[in-house]
């Protein structure tokens, strides 16, 4: 019996564990001896092939940092839209907020130019509240308690920090 | 002054130091191309998937782990991203088939003109892209038969097969009396 395509291959590719069988037949049977060399000229061809060189240099394209970023996981890099959206929902909840909260502040103790500052701004919001956003007003704003505002606020915050935090992480290092 | 190592280079451009992994590039960039070129022998796309490898690469950095050769893992993500190119390609390649071999000329020109290595290379880019992949993986990144399994996801059946076929073609190819 010859050995086999099989048997020849696995033996050069060291993923045979009858080594020993296969070079005693090799020893004793021409045949098999010819079909084992070419197979192994095969291999060493392929072994020696040169590496062909680029036509450009790519390492230049990495020298500068701006290339470079680390790109951030895909739920990290929605942190900025989730940002915005929670940044427009909260401007839309304060704006009625404001106006009707700030009017109660006393403000007899504050100084004139930040009076005429508030009082200008308190116009501001007024006007933006009526004339721009005409169907705030339907919303259930009363039934918010202070606490709970400042809560959602607070949480705001917390996330706009935390998506800043890793947005900025990569260009302060 | 000794040169600084790959670890040294690797760690700091795992701090986000861009002239460490530029020196990377330029140590690695000839390995991984040839890689790619000899999976897809197309030098256009060779080149666009070896840039991609090392941005890929980049992106991975903390996932490669510091003690072990930076050459054989960067050339596993270019084998993977050319396989993952060639199965995105597959329709095409089959309709238009743009792979760098010079078809203008008659074979036995050929024959006579090229160097033995343009003559391998030839006989590489006639063999079928999965065939090629195991070549790939086998002769030149020197990944056992369970290693290419795995990396290939195909059965350990398949990669004896494709690989002994390959061989047999290129036998063929580079040893047959014309
Ligand atoms: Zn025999």
């Amino acid at each position: 019996m010859h050995l086999t395509d099989e048997q020849l291959n696995e033996y050069l590719d060291n993923e045979t564990n009858e080594r020993e069988q296969i070079e005693l037949h090799l020893h004793s049977c021409n045949e098999c001896n010819a079909r084992f060399s070419d197979l192994q000229n095969l291999f060493l061809e392929l072994d020696s092939l040169p590496d062909l060189q680029l036509t450009r240099d790519l390492s230049t394209r990495f020298a500068t940092k701006g290339q470079l970023t680390l790109q951030l996981p895909h739920w990290l890099t929605l942190t900025v839209f989730a940002q915005a959206a929670l940044a427009l929902i909260a401007l839309i909840i304060s704006i009625p907020f404001i106006t009707t909260y700030i009017p109660q502040i006393d403000v007899a103790s504050l100084t004139s130019p930040l009076f005429e500052i508030q009082s200008l701004w308190n116009t501001w919001l007024d006007s933006l509240s009526t004339l721009q956003l005409p169907t705030i007003p339907e919303l259930p704003i009363p039934v918010l308690e202070m606490s709970s505002l400042l809560l959602a606020l607070a949480g705001i915050f917390v996330i706009w920090i935390f998506g800043n935090g890793l947005l900025l992480r990569n260009q302060i290092r | 002054m000794n040169a600084p190592t790959d670890r040294d280079l690797i760690l700091r451009a795992k701090r986000g130091d861009a002239e460490a992994y530029s020196e990377i590039v330029t140590r690695h960039q000839t390995g991984v191309f040839n890689v790619c070129y000899r999976i897809l022998h197309n030098r256009n796309d060779a080149e666009d998937l070896t840039q991609e490898t090392f941005m890929r690469a980049y992106n991975r950095l903390n996932t490669f782990d510091i003690e072990r050769e930076f050459a054989p893992w960067i050339k596993r993500v270019a084998a993977n991203l050319c396989l993952n190119h060639i199965e995105s390609q597959k329709v095409t390649l089959e309709l238009d088939d743009e792979r760098d071999e010079d078809k203008s000329a008659n074979p036995s020109q050929q024959v006579e003109v090229k160097e033995r290595s343009e003559q391998i290379r030839q006989a590489l880019s006639s063999l079928p892209a999965n065939y090629r992949l195991v070549v790939e993986l086998r002769h030149y990144q020197e990944m056992s038969y369970d290693e290419i399994a795995n990396e290939l996801k195909i059965p350990l059946s398949d990669v004896k097969s494709h690989l002994f076929r390959a061989r047999k073609l290129l036998a063929e190819k580079l040893y047959a009396p014309d």
